[in-house]
């Protein structure tokens, strides 16, 4: 297996005609083979989270120390993805967006947002930005209460603001865009509000919106038939979000956009696929035109959405693929055409699905999910929170294994009739958590075509945050409780770690500045499973973030 | 002018402007319903960020199980306004709902008792038993409005005396209601309706409208004087907005009918109501002397207030415009002290369960007899629950309703129709 890099040897010419300080889409495109700076969320347009740096290795790394902490001022959960270029980080929080001197942790600026006192209800499960894009000198985030606006990434300024829709009927954003092909992407969040769920392009220049492609057909429209619910109208609130960022192949100019669950969550009163909810969307930058879809889990009861990276690798010779799936399987696809190629199980139980029929990719189901459909009471695995939640797996060339924070729970579960209601709870459903004895979570080695398990590191209380791996054979994360740990990405040994204070559910990446590697993560506990979850051994984990650099001691 | 000033003492000083119904649920029945409304409403606004029934490690969010009981009013203007990362649902969240919640909340989840929960309601049984010589006309003669029921109109933001409930009511004009029901062998119904605290609002002629309107059976909280019962004060008028009405443009006038009454069942006073900073008790209006008198615009009590209080206070008091925020604002220190109906003082503690206000012992000798309304030409009907209501009064129920409500009681007094008011019928302060 070989993993692919976009090293565009002919765009590196155009690249130097660009103003110097510019972040062209060919700087984009070689984020991954470009160290010194990080571009684009999740190392890489392909998202692997795997960087070639090697200074900081197994042998050295339990002298890894912190070199700077910057607080971030806020209590929220933090899940930010830091934005690197040229010496200046910059990160964001619900609240705010700052440039820091990377090297040193010092404020260059902090530019604060603000929003109506309604706007946190219309989050469903944390109160959380995940990140800047960077294009030209500009910086595009996106804001709770579901606008797109523009920096500049000298002072701060805000140089354009568009509002996508009003929050106040249950759409917020918290995805970090996409800077694809010259178009800002953006999803939006609320799918479990009543939403119709869409992803959009904006003009980087203008902040005018130039496409939406709604993940929830209206009569007529292509996927249409799979909503066939008497009334007709199930598919107005028919979820279908798009709330973390899509991965984008420059040489296919393909956006790999996941969907999320298909609402209210009682699949009985829609029947039908409810096609493009649980889905990945194949889509043309420019225009927002599906090239082809893959639905994950059609009429889905679970709130299995599938909006996790769509990590873009190269499995024998086929461009591909890899997804791990909120409901319990890793899913491997060809790009170019979404065809299946395997699916197997990644977490320790699934109770909902026996597999998945790699004729016609769709899962088979076990009399749970007909119960469940039918309204009768059942308990499921994995829960709604997923086999894996929100926080990005990485998958090293090194190894060839991609490294997931998984969840180990279940949940009891009976749908109810829905009642709609703007902007609150969606849900159609009672549940609650089914807890097992011991481990309620794993960060895991699986092989990603066979679902085999290298090694995994139980925890009681689960990571949820990001996961890092490296050419000095180590793989980065965090737990809930606040230890930023090192793994030996062969063995699964810890080798390191550091208590930062706060709860991670952040992403880490690593840099590199003349010469030096750096690891960065932001801390700062919350979100869906502290939020959620009501774990109470958290209790004694105090909320507040930081941005946390660590690098080898000097000379 | 001075019928209108009786009004507002007896009515308008009672109705909310507070959308929140803010008394506890009355009995054992209805605070299970309210609960389960709690439950669902619970997981649809506030489970994602203080957890699943309720478990939370508090750190992401306020950990609910911690939250004090005694601070309801708190928890309300958290929840409507925000507070802090707490967004605000005031523009959603229904008033039945901020209740249902407090009660989930107050209840640790439904996993402990309602703080203060009333005893299980003591009336009916011991009326019924007590009642076997009245021999009131059988249920069969009354002819209702509801078959089988008693229906009775009442305001359903009427605080200490009627607060609309999700399932049944609240208050003592509630409680009082459901025991005579009781006692007449029929069941409950209450049609609800809006005490609006409008100037052109007569709530004579509203009582008279509910009732020829078919309504209800009877009208609580009526009092009695002369020109509030009899022949109708005017050819036609406009019944309050009530529960379920049709939704229309134009306002609906009924022709009215005769009114009659049952005997009285409680007893509206006037009474001096002090602020935080007066230490001391106060016997009369005489004592005022010396502190920043309030006085609510065109009250029966504003009247006797710049009547009876000392002239060099009077000539310093301060006007306001009559309705609930007056106590607030003798709360937040804008004045001393007050002369206010009783009821609006029990009305003001239901909404501020940490009031630091004082209602004195002292009452003013002119009261009003309070008693139902009925239609002059079903006079079975109002005399069944005339009896009832005898039955109750004999038998020290009224109090002991009074009292689980914790409202300041009074029996009524002889005789029970007030006439006109004089002028010297202000002065007789002792």
């Amino acid at each position: 297996m070989k993993f692919e890099r976009y090293a565009l040897a002919g765009a590196l010419a155009l690249s130097l005609a660009a103003p110097l300080a510019a972040q062209t889409l060919e700087d984009l495109a070689a984020d991954a083979d470009t160290p010194e700076n990080v571009l684009t969320y999740g190392m890489g347009y392909g998202q692997t989270r795997y960087s070639p740096l090697d200074e900081v290795d197994r042998s050295n790394v339990d002298g890894l120390a912190p070199v700077w902490a910057y607080s971030l001022a806020d209590t929220r959960g933090q899940e930010s993805f830091p934005i690197i270029h040229d010496g200046v980080m910059y990160v964001t929080t619900h609240a705010a967006t700052m440039a820091l001197d990377a090297l040193t942790g010092r404020q260059l600026w902090k530019s604060m947002l603000d929003y109506p006192a309604e706007t946190p209800r219309v989050a469903c499960c944390g109160i959380v930005n995940r990140g800047v894009a960077i294009l030209e000198g500009r910086l595009f985030r996106t804001t709770l209460d579901a606008h797109v606006i523009a920096l500049d990434a000298e002072t701060g300024e805000e140089v354009w603001r568009t509002r996508s829709i009003d929050f106040k009927d249950g759409y917020s954003m918290t995805v970090a865009p996409l800077v694809a092909d010259g178009v800002v992407i953006v999803g939006i969040s609320g799918g479990e509000y009543g939403i119709r769920g869409y992803i959009e392009g904006y003009d980087p220049e203008t902040g005018q919106r130039l496409w939406r492609t709604y993940t929830v057909p209206a009569p007529g429209e292509p996927g249409s038939e799979t909503w066939q619910d008497e009334a007709g109208d199930a598919w107005k609130t028919g979820g279908g979000p798009a709330w973390l960022t899509g991965t984008y192949d420059p040489e296919l100019n393909t956006t790999y956009w996941g969907t999320g669950n298909a609402a209210s969550w009682n699949a009985g009163v829609r029947p039908g696929d409810n096609l493009f909810t649980s889905s990945v969307l194949a889509l043309d930058p420019k225009s927002g035109e599906i090239k082809w879809h893959f639905q994950f889990s059609p009429n889905d009861p679970f709130d299995y959405d599938a909006t996790n990276e769509m990590v873009l690798t190269e499995i024998e010779g086929r461009k591909a693929i890899v997804h791990a799936n909120r409901n319990g399987f890793l899913y491997v696809l060809d790009r170019e055409n979404g065809e299946l190629i395997a699916a197997n199980q990644f977490v320790e139980e699934v109770n909902w699905a026996e597999g998945v029929d790699l004729e016609t990719g769709r899962p088979i189901h076990t009399q749970v999910y007909h119960d469940a459909v039918a309204g009768e009471p059942v308990t499921h695995w994995p829960s709604a929170l997923g086999g894996k939640n929100w926080a990005p797996m990485s998958l090293s060339d090194q190894t060839g294994l991609a490294y997931i924070n998984t969840f180990n729970f279940g949940m009891n579960y009976k749908a109810v009739e829905p009642q709609y209601r703007a902007g609150v709870f969606f849900f159609g459903a009672e549940f609650s958590w089914e807890w097992p004895d011991g481990h309620r979570g794993a960060l895991r080695a699986v092989e990603p075509t066979t679902g085999e398990v290298k090694w995994e590191q139980r925890s009681d209380i689960p990571r949820n945050a990001g996961v890092l791996s490296t050419a000095g054979g180590l793989v980065f994360t965090g737990a809930q409780t606040g230890e930023f740990e090192a793994f030996d990405a062969e063995t699964g040994d810890k080798l390191w770690e550091f208590q930062t204070g706060s709860g991670i559910v952040g992403q880490p990446i690593t840099w590199e500045h003349d010469g030096r590697q750096y690891v960065t993560v932001v801390n700062g506990g919350g979100a869906v499973y502290v939020l959620f979850g009501g774990d109470e051994r958290l209790a004694s984990v105090p909320p507040g973030g930081n941005v946390w650099t660590f690098a080898l001691p000097g000379e | 002018m001075m019928r209108r000033t009786v009004l507002r003492v007896l009515i308008g000083g009672l109705a909310p402007l507070a959308p929140a119904l803010l008394a506890p649920p009355a009995g054992a029945s209805e605070l299970e319903a309210v609960l389960a409304k709690g439950v669902s409403t619970y997981r649809t606004f506030c489970s994602h960020c203080h957890g699943v029934d309720m478990v939370s490690a508090g750190t992401g969010s306020y950990d609910l199980r911690r939250f004090p009981l005694d601070q309801r009013a708190r928890f309300e203007s958290s929840v409507m306004d925000g507070r802090g990362d707490m967004p605000a649902w005031g523009d959603i969240l229904k008033p039945d709902e901020l209740e249902s919640l407090w009660v989930y909340v107050a209840t640790r989840g439904g996993k402990e008792p309602y703080p203060d929960a009333p005893e299980a309601a003591p009336p009916a049984d011991d009326a019924e038993t007590d009642d076997s010589a009245a021999a009131p006309p059988a249920p069969s003669d009354l002819d209702p409005v509801a078959e089988g029921r008693l229906t009775v109109c009442l305001a359903r933001n009427g605080g200490a005396l009627s607060g609309w409930r999700h399932e049944g009511g609240s208050g003592f004009d509630y409680r009082v209601a459901a025991a005579t029901a009781e006692a007449m062998g029929l069941d409950l119904a209450v049609q609800w309706f809006e005490s609006e605290p409008e100037e052109e609002s007569d709530p004579v002629k509203e009582t008279y409208a509910l009732l020829a309107k078919g309504l209800c059976d009877l009208v609580p909280a009526v009092a009695l004087y002369e020109g509030a019962l009899g022949p109708p004060p005017a050819e036609n008028a406009a019944p309050p907005r009530w529960d379920d009405m049709p939704t229309r443009d134009w306002v609906e006038f009924v022709p009215l009918e005769p009114v009659a009454a049952t005997r009285p069942y409680m007893r509206a006073e006037i009474g001096i109501v002090t602020g935080p900073k007066v230490g001391r008790a106060i016997e009369g209006p005489k004592d005022l002397a010396g502190l920043d008198l309030g006085v609510q615009q065109g009250t029966l009590s504003g009247i006797i207030a710049l009547t009876e209080a000392p002239q060099a206070t009077v000539d310093a008091s301060v006007t306001f415009n009559p309705g609930p925020d007056f106590l607030w604002k003798l709360e937040g220190g804008a004045f001393d002290a007050a002369l206010v109906d009783v009821a609006a003082f029990d009305f003001h503690r239901r909404q501020n369960p940490v009031s630091l206000l004082t209602l004195h012992d002292w009452r003013h000798p002119l009261g009003f007899n309070i008693a139902m309304a009925g239609l002059e030409r079903n006079p079975n009907l109002i005399a069944a629950a005339d009896a009832a209501l005898a039955d109750l009064a004999a038998s020290g129920v009224l109090e002991e309703l009074a009292e689980a409500e914790d409202i300041h009681y009074a029996a009524p007094r002889e005789p029970w129709m007030q006439r006109r008011l004089t002028r010297r019928d202000l002065r007789r302060a002792p």
